[in-house]
């Protein structure tokens, strides 16, 4: 049996990104993701299960109906107490994708575990610097930024952008600037000798 | 007894007594700011046996960032943190405790790690000593480096709760009252009690033997002193708790300014890429170093925020 190829999609626990979680569930995504291999799509929807449950109905019936595609399994849960680590190993083993909103912890955190990155920024969100790290985050070439409308197309290039994706955090010592860490900077500041 | 003069209670007295302590309050003010064109690098001096960190914690993300910015946390220099959490947090209050547990565990690693580095240097044996010194020498100097313990578990950190400056909802007419309340509530754990005193029992002939209480040891003292430096990302709560840092101060209570205690390092959030937010507007002026995360943001503030990467 070939390994399992995970699709995970992360919403933010605190206001679940409605827009996304059917988005994900929609046909053409389901079968975008079916042609680049998944096998698994994993949601983790935070308080809407409802939308994820009515979602993922209509997404079995659209998956039954065409068993082309190839198999898809879908899963949601709500939260996890150990801050996704399990997920994102899980996803790394897999080498498979994550989607996820456009907020600052995940996105360091996804990073961190050096996957690939969809973000879709909640643009119904009033104070929208989500966008603006989005942005910047994909003129880096650290992930890529999309949304609700074109994820389907979104997946073909995710794949190319595997091997393109920027390492996390930037190395930049000895180019142009020299960095710190945080920890010397505590020091620094308070003008602690060795 | 002669009445005071009348001209004590002019109007003209009232307004030259008010113009000079005006004058006298902004020069003060001008003098514990920290200096805006001119970056002065602080005075070096030694890093004492015990010193205490103030935290600021706010919400999910702002609490996510800083404990990421404090990975690399040296226990052996600040050895004692307090985490400041606002009333109804407690998912930050559960952050700060998990951080800490996961500080301890990163030591017991090391420590397993180096204990078997030694067991296996005792096995191999002399002749391959040679091959070793290398790796021996690297080990004496992580051990000089070790004169100062790290300072973990329960004892070194605590958690102050302060009430909220403004809940979610709350109107903006009673905002200045809790925010007077939380400024208020804010020196608690800035100018905590001193530690506490053991009875001193005096040699006497019920008790001959008695000897005088033990010093507290410098941690207990540095647990119970000003912190030396302040560590915030920008909650509100944050905005007020540098206020009354600064008030500490002005006033140079327990000897603020004069000790240089209460230094203040800014981090302005990774998700800031090209503007700087509200508390970063406004906190700018006052603290002693603030950090950005993006090229974009650097000089911002008239020339303050400082680049060093991304540090979270």
């Amino acid at each position: 049996m070939a390994a399992d190829k995970i699709c995970f999609v992360t919403t933010g626990a605190t206001a679940p990104f409605i827009a996304l979680i059917e988005a994900v569930l929609k046909p053409d995504f389901l079968d975008a993701i079916r042609e680049a291999g998944y096998t698994r799509l994993l949601v983790q929807h935070g308080t809407a299960k409802q939308t994820f449950d009515t979602g993922a109905s209509i997404a079995s019936i659209h998956l039954d109906h065409n068993p082309g595609g190839g198999r898809l399994v879908i899963n949601g849960f709500d939260f996890s107490d150990n801050g996704l680590v399990d997920q994102f190993k899980l996803v790394q083993k897999a080498k498979g994708l994550v989607i996820s909103h456009a907020g600052s912890g995940t996105i360091l955190a996804v990073l961190r575990y050096g996957l690939p990155l969809i973000v879709v920024p909640n643009t119904q969100l009033l104070d929208n610097h989500q966008d603006e790290l989005a942005t910047a985050m994909e003129k880096s070439n650290y992930l890529l930024k999309g949304d609700v409308n074109n994820l389907a197309k979104m997946i073909p290039l995710a794949e190319g952008f595997r091997i393109a994706q920027a390492s996390f955090p930037p190395i930049t010592s000895g180019k142009h600037r020299e960095t710190k860490t945080f920890a010397a900077i505590m020091d620094e500041s308070l003008g602690f000798m060795e | 007894m002669a009445p005071p003069p009348l001209s004590l209670y002019t109007t003209s007295f009232l307004l030259a007594t008010l113009v000079t302590l005006l004058v006298a309050g902004s020069l003060r003010l001008l003098y514990i700011l920290p200096h805006t064109r001119f970056q002065r690098k602080p005075l070096p001096r030694r890093k004492p046996i015990a010193t205490r960190v103030l935290i600021v914690l706010g919400s999910g993300g702002h609490t996510h960032e800083m404990l990421e910015l404090l990975r690399d946390l040296d226990t052996s220099t600040y050895t004692h943190r307090t985490y400041v959490v606002g009333r109804g947090d407690a998912f930050s209050a559960q952050r700060a405790v998990k951080f800490e547990e996961g500080l301890e565990a990163r030591e017991r690693a090391r420590l397993r790690e180096s204990e078997e580095y030694l067991d296996e240097q005792i096995d191999t044996g002399a002749q391959k000593a040679q091959e070793n010194t290398e790796l021996a020498r690297r080990r004496r100097r992580n051990t000089t480096k070790e004169d100062r313990p790290t300072c973990l578990g329960p004892a070194h950190y605590d958690i102050a709760i302060i009430p909220r400056a403004r809940a979610i909802h709350q109107s903006l007419l009673t905002t200045p009252v809790t925010a007077l309340y939380t400024l208020i509530s804010s020196f608690r754990p800035l100018v905590p009690p001193p530690p506490p005193v053991f009875p001193i029992l005096t040699p006497s002939k019920k008790n001959p033997n008695a000897n005088p209480p033990p010093p507290p040891s410098p941690y207990d003292v540095a647990a119970h002193d000003l912190p030396t430096l302040i560590l915030t990302n920008g909650p509100a709560t944050a905005c007020i708790l540098i206020l009354a840092s600064l008030i500490l101060k002005f006033f140079d209570i327990r000897g603020a300014q004069r000790r240089r205690m209460c230094k203040t390092i800014y981090v302005e959030s990774f998700a800031r890429v090209k503007t700087l937010s509200l508390s970063g507007k406004l906190l700018v002026w006052v603290v002693d170093r603030f950090l950005v995360q993006w090229k974009e943001l650097e000089g911002k503030g008239g020339g303050r925020a400082e680049f060093w990467g991304v540090l979270v």
